[in-house]
């Protein structure tokens, strides 16, 4: 015990010596050094057991890092290349125009063909699942139809997003007879959202402290418009946020589209038919990745980076408007 | 402007599930008077609230029996519309709740369901109802501010406004200072000692202290009994059963 004490003491004053010994170095250099002695002195076996596992966990953190750094660097300078050049198909034409003949272009089939397909998987998986948890949170009852509900929903967003695919497949085009296309494509997309927007919008509404809702039929309002212009008001920061997180996933997803949206090299002309099949950006992706042509697969990473970039900036309004909006309710 | 209106209670029992709350109450509250309701955590004062303005009703397990009287009307007849009761039966809960809005819109929400839609008697309305609760002066040039970036304090005052603003003859407060701090209490306290020339108010409390400084009339529910309800001062100076003694002089509760 007195052994520990006095090694404290020790390194106590070990550590004010040091901090007097300053002005030959930089402040900041100064600072790492100070910080990387006293991590790596070592005092005795506890120390040393200290220091090694400190490195293990750094070893550890990098390996965790890279593939994270490594996936920007690569797909960040190629892309950059691609969307900084000046070539046919480089620069803002990258945006601006459809691959056209050898895919020298630029991806605007792709960009649009993704708008699309969010477009129509948001129009119509977000009503459902809006109203859907509504419904079971505010009308129903806790019980074995509300479990079973979400039980169903959280297996649903559970399952990998090929499954989607092929339902959507067997369902959409084959069943239901709608053919590949634009409108299977987005539906296949709004079956993958609607569980997760569920979800979400459930979590938002629980969130409303019941007291506000009392609050607001106390006044003689109707348990609709509580609902409706006070626990949906209250919860709407949540619940858009869950729906931008939501649409940020499907952006990215290639295997629900491969069998129901087809591809095209240029725009499609219809929702349904053979004039809607649509290309994608997570397809483009796929489909020039494999290409033999080097100038194709370095599309294929500006593809990427354009794509991530889209969903950063998607991600982060939602992390803005959650975050502002907890603020103001706490 | 209103006028407090008389509640009459008779042979109320309510359960939760087949938990027995409150056991055969029956009173008769008193209008343009404050009465507080004391007793020990639990022993049923929220739900005695809850039942005057029939908030009980969205609990699914909630069943009762016994009739209230608001005006002699009874309240829980078939016929009765739950929404113009609400209406008349303001209520103010025990933590402070603003809608997300702004305070103007706090204030508003109240008359526009109930069909006042002009402009000027709408502001009218947040004037009148925002000085009555004592916040107009600090609130006057924020109006469009969120109501929840207000103080604790203020923010209940807040809700009292918005449940003045339906002009209710009777209003229903469950503890609503027991959250604040000592000096937007006793603030609290005088409004609702200013409040009562208009209002029949009913305030739960389990502060005794509280109780007797702003009460007329009380009452002392014990494990869901109606213990004693007598005039305030009755009860301080000589109340007539042992359990309302020991409450009030700290031994239970
Ligand atoms: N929604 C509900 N469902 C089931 N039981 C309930 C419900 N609300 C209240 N109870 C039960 O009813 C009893 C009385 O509760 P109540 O809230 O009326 O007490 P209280 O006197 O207001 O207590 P406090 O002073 O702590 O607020 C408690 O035993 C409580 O568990
Ligand atoms: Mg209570």
């Amino acid at each position: 015990m007195d052994d520990v004490k006095s090694q404290l003491r020790l390194d106590e004053n070990e550590a004010y010596e040091e901090t007097e010994d300053t002005g030959y170095h930089p402040k900041a250099f100064n600072e790492f050094e100070r910080w990387f002695k006293r991590q790596t002195t070592i005092h005795g076996r506890r120390d040393l057991k200290d220091l090694l596992f400190k490195m293990l966990l750094s070893v550890v953190v990098i390996i965790v890092c890279m593939p994270f750094f490594m996936v920007l660097i690569q797909v960040g300078t190629v892309g950059m290349g691609v969307l900084l050049g000046s070539g046919p198909g480089q620069g803002l034409d990258f945006f601006l125009s459809t691959p056209g003949p050898g895919l020298q272009g630029g991806v605007l089939n792709a960009i649009a063909g993704t708008a699309y397909l969010v477009g129509i998987a948001m129009l119509v998986g977000v009503p459902l699942s809006l109203f859907g948890a509504i419904y079971i949170t505010e009308y129903t009852r806790p019980g074995f139809m509300r479990s079973s509900v979400e039980f169903a929903a959280d297996v649903l967003a559970g399952i990998p997003s090929i499954v989607f695919g092929a339902f959507g497949f067997t369902f959409l085009v084959i069943y239901l007879r709608i053919g590949m296309g634009m409108l299977a494509g987005g539906l296949t997309l709004a079956f993958m959202m609607i569980p997760t927007v569920l979800r979400t919008t459930q979590e938002a509404l629980r969130q409303v402290p019941m007291s506000l809702r009392e609050a607001s039929l106390a006044l003689g309002a109707t348990k609709w418009t509580t609902t409706w212009k006070i626990t949906i008001r209250a919860a709407f920061p949540g619940i858009i946020t869950g729906v931008l997180l939501a649409m940020g996933r499907v952006m990215g997803e290639t295997a629900p589209l491969i069998f129901t949206s087809g591809n095209n090299l240029g725009l499609p002309t219809s929702v349904t038919g053979p004039g809607s099949w649509v290309a994608s950006m997570p397809y483009t992706v796929w489909s020039y990745i494999s290409d033999p042509r080097n100038y194709v697969n370095d599309k294929a990473q500006a593809t990427a980076l354009t794509l991530m970039g889209m969903v950063l900036l998607i991600d982060l309004i939602a992390n803005f408007i959650s975050r502002k909006v907890t603020r103001r309710l706490v | 402007m209103a006028k407090g209106t008389t509640i009459e209670v008779k042979n109320l029992n309510t359960w939760f599930g087949r938990k027995h709350i409150l056991k055969d109450i029956s009173c008769y509250f008193e209008d343009n008077c404050v009465t507080g309701v004391m007793g020990p955590s639990g022993c049923g004062k929220s739900t005695w609230l809850r039942t005057i303005n029939r908030l009980n009703d969205t609990v699914g397990s909630f069943r009762m029996t016994g009739e209230i009287f608001i005006e002699g009307k009874d309240i829980y007849a078939p016929t009765a519309d739950v929404y113009s009761l609400r209406r008349r039966v303001g209520m103010v809960f025990q933590r402070p709740n603003p809608f997300p809005m702004s305070i103007k819109d706090n204030i508003t929400f109240g008359p526009k369901l109930h069909g006042i839609n002009d402009g000027d008697e709408l502001d009218e309305i947040v004037e009148t109802t925002l000085k009555k609760a004592a916040l107009w002066d600090e609130v006057k040039d924020n109006l469009e501010q969120p109501g929840t970036t207000l103080s604790g304090g203020q923010q209940q005052r807040l809700c009292i406004a918005r449940a003045l603003s339906v002009d209710p003859p009777v209003l229903l407060m469950d503890e609503p200072v027991s959250s604040l701090d000592p000096l937007s209490a006793s603030k609290i306290e005088d409004l609702i000692v200013e409040l009562k020339k208009d209002y029949t108010i009913i305030l739960v409390t389990h502060n005794v202290q509280q109780a007797f400084r702003v009460s007329d009339r009380a009452a002392f529910l014990y494990l869901g009994e109606l213990v004693e309800f007598d005039k305030t001062a009755k009860i301080a100076e000589a109340p007539s059963d042992p359990r309302t003694e020991a409450f009030i002089t700290g031994r239970i509760g």
